[in-house]
C-alpha cells in the first residue's frame, strides 16, 4: 500500500464507485441471507421476491438464538483450540523445513501438500474408527484435532516460505548468545514472523469454523455440537424454517464479519497514518 | 511490545483451556443410569414431541434419557461406525427402510415377545421385521395422500381427483401464470423414490421388476405431469417440506405430501386446505402407497433390558396418542387410530391406507438402498427429457442389479 | 523483515497473506524479495550454512528432533492412517456387516473393475474435469482481475478488499443454502432479474436441468473461490516493485504491455501456487454440490467426491466408494507431481 496522492482525487473516487459496485454485486448473497433473516418464513416465497425487509420479523432471530447460542460458543471454542493446535505443531515444523537442512525436506514438503487432496470423508471415517477406540469421540478436543489436519499442512507451508526468509546472522548472533534451538525459536524467529503467524492463525480459526464434515461425523451429542451442524440441523427433512435458518446463518457469519471490521479499523488507520509501506 | 502481548494472548489462551472444561465445553458425558437415544427428529413438531415424550417415560422407568439428534442423511453411517466401534446407542429411532441394513448387520435385539404388540396393524409390524424377525417397532406410521387448496379448486369448479386421469386435468387445469397445478418430490433421494412408489405398485409394477411394462406404464404417466407443464421441474431438487412450502404459499393448488404435514398446515392460516387419498390409475382401484414412519429399534446391549421398558411406555396406548397427535401419524394400533380420527377427522385418508400399506424393504430387505437410488435416477432422467421411461427403466434394472 | 512499529495486526494478516502468496512457491525469489536479499546480505535464502556445529550435543539434538517428530507423528496419524484405511478398504469387500463384525474378506481388484466399469465412472470423470477447470479459469481470471483492480489505490481500497473476503470465510453450508435459493427456477432473485434485464425470455431451470445445473455449481464454487485467488494474487501483486513499473512506463510501455511483459512473468511462481491449491481444493470439492444440487438432475453433477459417498453411504458399498476416493487421490497426486516437476525445472533453469 502507498499513500494516495492528493491529485487526481475525482479520478480516485471513481474507482470507489466502480469498486463499491463490485462489492455489491459480489456480496448481493450476503445480503440476501440478510433480507430473508428478517422476513417471515412464508413471505420468503413471494413472486416477485421482496428485496427489502419490508415488515420486518426478529422471530428467525430469536429461534436462531434459542437454538444456536450454545452451538456458537462451541464453535467459537474449538475454533480457538485449532489455532493453538495448528500453531503448536505446524510453526515449529516450519522452522525445522526451512532451516535445519533435513535430508528428507523435500519429501516432507511433498507430503504436506498430497495430504490436503485426501478428501475430508476419508480422514472423517478412519478418525470415528481411530476415535472411537481412544475414546475421543463426542469430545471437542478430538474435534480440534480433527479440523488441525485442515489447516496443519497449509499453516506448515505457508510459515516455512516466511521462514527461510529470516537472515541467518540473527539465528546464529542468537546462538552466540547461547540460545538454545526453541529459545531462539520462541523469542526471536516467531516474534519476527509474527504476521504470518497471525495469518496461519486466522485460516486455522476460520478453516475450523466453517468445518461441517468433522463435526458431523465426530460429534453427535447437542451439547457440544459446533453451528455448522447446529444450523444443518434447522433443515429437517419434515419442515424447513428458513427465516430462523437464514438468521442462523447470519450469526454464524458474525466472527467472520466481526474479524474485517477489526481488519477495517487497522487498515484505515494505516491509510490516514500515511505510509503503510510493505 | 511483542513479547508483552504475546504473553498476554497466553495467558488469556491458558485461562480459557484451564477453566471451559469446568462448562463442559469439552464432552457430553453421560451418567450411569442414562440411555442414550439415536434419532433425526430434528425438525418441529416431532423434536419436542420426542423429547417430551422421552422425558416422561424416562421418569416413568428409572432413567435420564439423553438424545442424539443428527440429519436424516447421517443416522445411519452414524450406526453403522457405532457398531463398528461398539458404541452403539441403546435405542434407535430410524427409518423403516433403513431397519433391514440395520438388523442385518446382527447389532439389533429381536424385539418378538419383548415388547407388547399385540393388536398393532400387519403392515406396521412388516414394516419392522427382517427375515421374519421383528427388530423394530413405530409407534406412529405415515403414508401419503393428495393435498388440496379448497379456495383453487372451488373457483375453478372442480373436484379433488381420484383417478389418474382426473389428476392430470386436474393439475393441467389449475396451472396459471404464478401457480402449478401440483407439487411432488422428485429429489434424487429416497424421498423421491417413495413419493414415486405409490404410482409404480398403483400400476402393478414390482420394485424387484423395473423394467417391466407396468413400471413403463407408472413412469410415462409420472412424467406426463412433468410434460403437461402442471410440476414445476423444480420438484427435482424439492425436498417434501419444499413441496409444502410451494403449498402453503400459493404457488401450488395442490401437493403429494404426508400426513407429517398436517401439523404445520394446521399452523398456518393463508391456505385453506383439504387432503383425499391419492389418486388411484381406475375408479375403484385401492391406493397402494409405502409405508413410512420411523421405527424403534433396540442395540443389543449391557443396557438393552432398560431400553425395551422405555420402549415399552413409549408404545403404550396413551403415549402413542400423545405421539400420534403432535406428529400428525396413523398411531400403529387400530383402536388408538380410531380414538385420533375422532379428534382430527382430516387424518382418516391416511388410516384408511395404513393397513394396506407397503413396507419397501418387504422383498428387497439390504437391497432396497440401491434399487431406490436407481428409481430416484430414472426419475430425473426422464423428467429432464434425458431419457424415455422405457430407456431410463431398463438402465435403472441394470443398476440395480449391478449393485445389488 | 523488521516490523515497522504503529501498525495494527490485522493489516499485517494481510501483509502476511501477501507473504504467503511469493512464499508460498518455495522458490528463489525475484522482485519480491529483493528487500529482503539486501537485509540477509549475501546469503540467497535457503542456502544459509547448517544452524548447528558438527559438534552438536545430544541435547541439542534431542531439541532439533522436538521441532518436526511431532508433528510427523501427527501426520502419520491423522493423514498416513486414514489413507492406508481407505486404500486396504478398496480392496475389501466390505458391507454393512463388515462394520459390526469387522469381517471383510478381500476380493483383490473386484472393487476397481465394478467401478471403473460402471456406466457412471466416465460421467462422473467427466463432470469432475469440467467443473475443476471450469471453477478454476474463472475463479482465477476473475480473481487476477479484481487483484489488479484493487491494486489502483483509491479511498477505502482497503476496506472494500477486506470485505471481498467474507465469502470465503462463510462455512460453506451457509452460502450453498443461499445460492440454492438465489438460484431457484421459480422464486430465484436471478432469473427474477435476468428476466426483468430482458436477457432470458424464460426462467432458466439453474438447479434441475441436467443442461444448466452444472453451470449453477460452477457458479456457486466461483463465487466461494475468488476472494482466496484476489488475496494470493494481490498479494504477488504487492510485492513486484514499483520501480520496476516506474522504468517500465519511463520506456513507454503501455498498460498491456506492462502486464504482459512484467505484471504476468513476475507473478509466474503466485500463479502456479494458486492454481495449484485452487485444484487441490476444487477436486474433493463436496459440500456445495451436496447442498445446491445432491450431485442431480439425473446425475448432471455427480462429481468423483460426490459419488464416493453414494456409493458408501446410500448404496453401502464401501469398498467401491473406498476405491473412487483413491482414483481421486491418484488423479490428484498426479497434478502435485506434475506442479513439483516443473517447479524444479524453473529452479533449475535458473
Amino acid at each position: 500500500m502507498s499513500t494516495p496522492h492528493p491529485r487526481a482525487g475525482a479520478r480516485r473516487w471513481a474507482l470507489t464507485g466502480l469498486a463499491l459496485l463490485i462489492v455489491g454485486v459480489l456480496l448481493f448473497p450476503l445480503y440476501w441471507m440478510f433480507n430473508a433473516s428478517l422476513q417471515p418464513s412464508h413471505e420468503l416465497l413471494s413472486i416477485p421476491p421482496r428485496w427489502f425487509p419490508t415488515d420486518p420479523t426478529l422471530d428467525g432471530y430469536r429461534a436462531a438464538f434459542d437454538s444456536q447460542g450454545r452451538h456458537l460458543v462451541i464453535s467459537l471454542f474449538v475454533a480457538c483450540g485449532n489455532v493453538v493446535i495448528t500453531l503448536a505443531l505446524a510453526a515449529p515444523l516450519a522452522w525445522a523445513l526451512a532451516k535445519f537442512r533435513l535430508r528428507f525436506a523435500a519429501l516432507l514438503l511433498f507430503v504436506l501438500l498430497i495430504v490436503q487432496m485426501l478428501p475430508g470423508i476419508v480422514k472423517a471415517n478412519s478418525l470415528f474408527q481411530l476415535y472411537s477406540e481412544i475414546g475421543l469421540l463426542n469430545n471437542t478436543i478430538g474435534l480440534m484435532l480433527a479440523q488441525s489436519t485442515l489447516s496443519v499442512p497449509f499453516a506448515a507451508v505457508l510459515l516455512r516460505a516466511q521462514l527461510r526468509e529470516i537472515p541467518a546472522e540473527v539465528v546464529e548472533a542468537a546462538a552466540l548468545d547461547g540460545a538454545g534451538a526453541w529459545r531462539t525459536f520462541l523469542r526471536i524467529v516467531v516474534p519476527m514472523s509474527r504476521n504470518s503467524v497471525i495469518t496461519a492463525g486466522l485460516f486455522a480459526f476460520l478453516f475450523s469454523w466453517a468445518d461441517f464434515l468433522f463435526a458431523v461425523t465426530l460429534t453427535s451429542r447437542d451439547a457440544i455440537t459446533p453451528v455448522t451442524v447446529g444450523i444443518y440441523r434447522f433443515v429437517g427433512a419434515n419442515a424447513t424454517d428458513w427465516n430462523a435458518l437464514m438468521a442462523s446463518a447470519v450469526l454464524a457469519s458474525v466472527p467472520a464479519a466481526v474479524l474485517l471490521v477489526v481488519a477495517q479499523r487497522y487498515i484505515s488507520v494505516g491509510l490516514t497514518g500515511g505510509s503503510v509501506k510493505d | 511490545m511483542p513479547a508483552h502481548r504475546r504473553r498476554i494472548a497466553l495467558a488469556a489462551a491458558t485461562t480459557v483451556l484451564v477453566t471451559v472444561p469446568g462448562c463442559g465445553l469439552i464432552t457430553a458425558e453421560t451418567g450411569p443410569n442414562t440411555l442414550t437415544v439415536a434419532d433425526y427428529y430434528t425438525a418441529e413438531p416431532g423434536n419436542t414431541a420426542l423429547t417430551e415424550i422421552l422425558r416422561s417415560c424416562g421418569e416413568e422407568t428409572g432413567v435420564t434419557v439423553v438424545r442424539e439428534v443428527m440429519p436424516r442423511s447421517q443416522l445411519v453411517p452414524k450406526l453403522l461406525r457405532d457398531g463398528a466401534a461398539d458404541t452403539l446407542p441403546d435405542l434407535v429411532l430410524s427409518d423403516n427402510p433403513d431397519l433391514a441394513k440395520l438388523a442385518s448387520t446382527g447389532a439389533l435385539l429381536p424385539l418378538d415377545g419383548r415388547v407388547d404388540t399385540d393388536g398393532f396393524y400387519d403392515s406396521v409390524l412388516a414394516a419392522g421385521s427382517y427375515q421374519g424377525d421383528l427388530y423394530g417397532v413405530a409407534p406412529g406410521v405415515n403414508g401419503l395422500a393428495l393435498f388440496y387448496d379448497r379456495r383453487v379448486l372451488a373457483d375453478a369448479g372442480l373436484q379433488p381427483p381420484t383417478t389418474w386421469d382426473e389428476l392430470r386435468e386436474t393439475a393441467a387445469a389449475l396451472t396459471g401464470d404464478d401457480r402449478y397445478g401440483l407439487a411432488l418430490s422428485a429429489i434424487g433421494t429416497e424421498e423421491g423414490t417413495w413419493q414415486f412408489e405409490p404410482f409404480l405398485w398403483g400400476a402393478g409394477a414390482e420394485l424387484t421388476d423395473l423394467d417391466s411394462p407396468e413400471a413403463e406404464t407408472a413412469l410415462t404417466f409420472w412424467a406426463s405431469l412433468f410434460a403437461d407443464g402442471s410440476v414445476s421441474s423444480s420438484a427435482l431438487n424439492w425436498q417434501q417440506s419444499d413441496v409444502a412450502e410451494q403449498f402453503v404459499g400459493g404457488h401450488a393448488a395442490m401437493m403429494i405430501n404426508g400426513s407429517w404435514q398436517l401439523a404445520s398446515l394446521d399452523a398456518q392460516q393463508d391456505v385453506d386446505w383439504g387432503v383425499v387419498p391419492l389418486p388411484v390409475p381406475e375408479a375403484g382401484d385401492q391406493p397402494a402407497t409405502p409405508l413410512g414412519g420411523e421405527v424403534w429399534a433396540v442395540p443389543e446391549g449391557e443396557r438393552q433390558e432398560r431400553a425395551v421398558a422405555l420402549l415399552d411406555c413409549v408404545l403404550a396406548p396413551d403415549n402413542m396418542l400423545q405421539w400420534a397427535r403432535l406428529r400428525a401419524d396413523v398411531p400403529a394400533h387400530p383402536d388408538v387410530a380410531a380414538r385420533l380420527v375422532e379428534e382430527r377427522p382430516d387424518l382418516a385418508p391416511f388410516v384408511a391406507s395404513a393397513p394396506s400399506a407397503e413396507a419397501r424393504t418387504a422383498e428387497l430387505g439390504t437391497g432396497y438402498p440401491a434399487v431406490s437410488q436407481a428409481i430416484s435416477t430414472a426419475l430425473q432422467r426422464v423428467a429432464t427429457g434425458q431419457l424415455d421411461p422405457a430407456e431410463a427403466l431398463a438402465r435403472a434394472q441394470r443398476e440395480a442389479a449391478d449393485a445389488s | 523483515m523488521t516490523m515497522t512499529p504503529r501498525r495494527g495486526p490485522v493489516v499485517r494478516i494481510f501483509a502476511g497473506s501477501r507473504r504467503l502468496a511469493s512464499r508460498l512457491a518455495a522458490l528463489p525469489n525475484r522482485a519480491s524479495t529483493a528487500k529482503y536479499k539486501l537485509r540477509s546480505g549475501a546469503l540467497p535464502a535457503g542456502r544459509h550454512a547448517p544452524l548447528a556445529d558438527p559438534r552438536t550435543s545430544k541435547r541439542q539434538t534431542l531439541a532439533r528432533l522436538g521441532f518436526y517428530v511431532p508433528a510427523v507423528l501427527y501426520l502419520a496419524v491423522f493423514f498416513g492412517y486414514p489413507l492406508a484405511a481407505n486404500v486396504v478398504m478398496s480392496f475389501q469387500d466390505y458391507t454393512v456387516t463388515s462394520f459390526y463384525d469387522g469381517g471383510a474378506p478381500f476380493n483383490g481388484l473386484a472393487n476397481y473393475a465394478a467401478v471403473l466399469g460402471d456406466e457412471l465412472f466416465s460421467t462422473t470423470l467427466w463432470n469432475t474435469v469440467v467443473f475443476t477447470v471450469a471453477s478454476l479459469a474463472f475463479q482465477f481470471a476473475i480473481g487476477l482481475g479484481l487483484a489488479l483492480f484493487f491494486r489502483r489505490h483509491f479511498p477505502l481500497s482497503g476496506v472494500l478488499r477486506a470485505l471481498l473476503l467474507l465469502p470465503w470465510l462463510l462455512p460453506l453450508l451457509v452460502s450453498g443454502t443461499v445460492f440454492r435459493w438465489l438460484l431457484d427456477q421459480d422464486y430465484g432473485v436471478v432469473n427474477h432479474l435476468l428476466l426483468n434485464l430482458g436477457l432470458i425470455d424464460d426462467p432458466v431451470p439453474w438447479l434441475v436441468s441436467p443442461d444448466h445445473a452444472m453451470a449453477a455449481v460452477v457458479i456457486a464454487n466461483v463465487w466461494i473461490g475468488i476472494p482466496f485467488n484476489m488475496v494470493i494474487l494481490y498479494g504477488g501483486l504487492t510485492s513486484i516493485s514499483p520501480q520496476l513499473y516506474e522504468a517500465a512506463a519511463l520506456d513507454g510501455a503501455g498498460a498491456w504491455q506492462r502486464f504482459r511483459h512484467l505484471t504476468w512473468p513476475l507473478l509466474r511462481p503466485v500463479t502456479s501456487v494458486v492454481l495449484m491449491l485452487g485444484l487441490v481444493y476444487t477436486i474433493k470439492a463436496f459440500d456445495v454440490v451436496m447442498v445446491l444440487t445432491q450431485a442431480g438432475p439425473a446425475d448432471a453433477t455427480q462429481l468423483l467426491s460426490t459419488w464416493s459417498y453414494q456409493l458408501s453411504f446410500t448404496q453401502l458399498h464401501f469398498g467401491q466408494g473406498a476405491a473412487v476416493g483413491n482414483v481421486l487421490i491418484v488423479i490428484a497426486m498426479l497434478f502435485a507431481l506434475v506442479y513439483l516437476r516443473a517447479v524444479r525445472r524453473e529452479q533449475a533453469g535458473r
